[in-house]
């Protein structure tokens, strides 16, 4: 395993808990629970919204971060090759991600604001909005990259 | 941070990426084959360009110059300054990468 590999999967490990932490964010603001939950789907729409802010935005930076890393890599050995074997959905796919994961860097600052504590009530859409906008970034962002990779992995 | 500085540093970070994309002002290039830095636009040597970077280095000057900016204008201005523009601005942005970009699927 050469350190682009590794680095992917430390990547992909970030990614995971950036889905998993805006997913319990997403649920929680547009579907919360209103009594104690008792099953799973419930527990996971049921947790405290603001409690996973700043771990979206850390998760969120290094994961920028480290794909900031791979993308070299992905430039010289992946994307050459989606243009031989003129794959262009997967190109523009991917095209699609970089810009949407830019405008999602750009959108943290005012995510972070409006979950700050205490949580204005007045305005909740926003702070929805900017969370469901987030975590499509992010799903987006992570399929699409699962994709490429199982077309052409690093280290081949 | 303060809500004049959040709510206009989203908005022209997703208008000044979008205008750094189309017409390519990228404060810097790198070049990945041989792992070197150039200032502004270059043309690729060696392999590819890569200007993504440097697009958002420049939208984050502008976006946070601005935004700046925006904290030094008094109460009864900022507090006009409409929240919902922040996630519309963003989802404007997105869509109009997937117009700009839909040769890659339509083809």
């Amino acid at each position: 395993m050469n350190s682009w590999t590794a680095l992917l999967i430390v990547h992909g490990l970030l990614a995971v808990a950036l889905l998993g932490a805006l997913t319990h964010q997403v649920l929680s603001v547009w579907v919360p629970a209103r009594k104690p939950a008792v099953s799973f789907v419930g527990r996971f729409r049921s947790v405290p919204g603001a409690s996973y802010a700043n771990a979206v935005v850390v998760l969120y930076l290094l994961t920028a971060l480290l794909g900031a890393v791979i993308y070299a890599e992905y430039r010289i050995s992946v994307r050459t090759v989606l243009q031989q074997l003129e794959m262009r959905s997967a190109e523009g796919a991917f095209e699609l991600k970089e810009h949407f994961a830019a405008i999602g860097l750009g959108l943290l600052p005012a995510y972070r604001y409006f979950w700050r504590q205490p949580l204005a009530p007045e305005h909740a859409n926003t702070r929805a909005i900017l969370t469901s906008i987030l975590a499509f970034v992010v799903w987006w962002s992570f399929l699409v990259g699962h994709i490429l990779n199982n077309i052409r992995g690093f280290g081949v | 941070m303060n809500a004049p500085f959040a709510i206009v540093f989203a908005v022209a970070y997703a208008i000044a990426y979008l205008v750094c994309v189309e017409s390519n002002y990228a404060l810097f290039t790198y070049h990945p084959a041989t792992v070197e830095f150039g200032f502004g636009v270059q043309r690729a040597k060696d392999g590819p360009a890569m200007y993504w970077f440097g697009w958002m280095a420049t939208s984050g000057i502008v976006a946070g110059v601005t935004g700046g900016l925006a904290t030094l204008l008094p109460h009864a201005v900022t507090r006009r300054l409409w929240p919902a523009s922040t996630w519309i601005v963003a989802l404007a942005a997105m869509v109009a990468f997937c117009w700009l970009l839909k040769g890659f699927f339509l083809r």
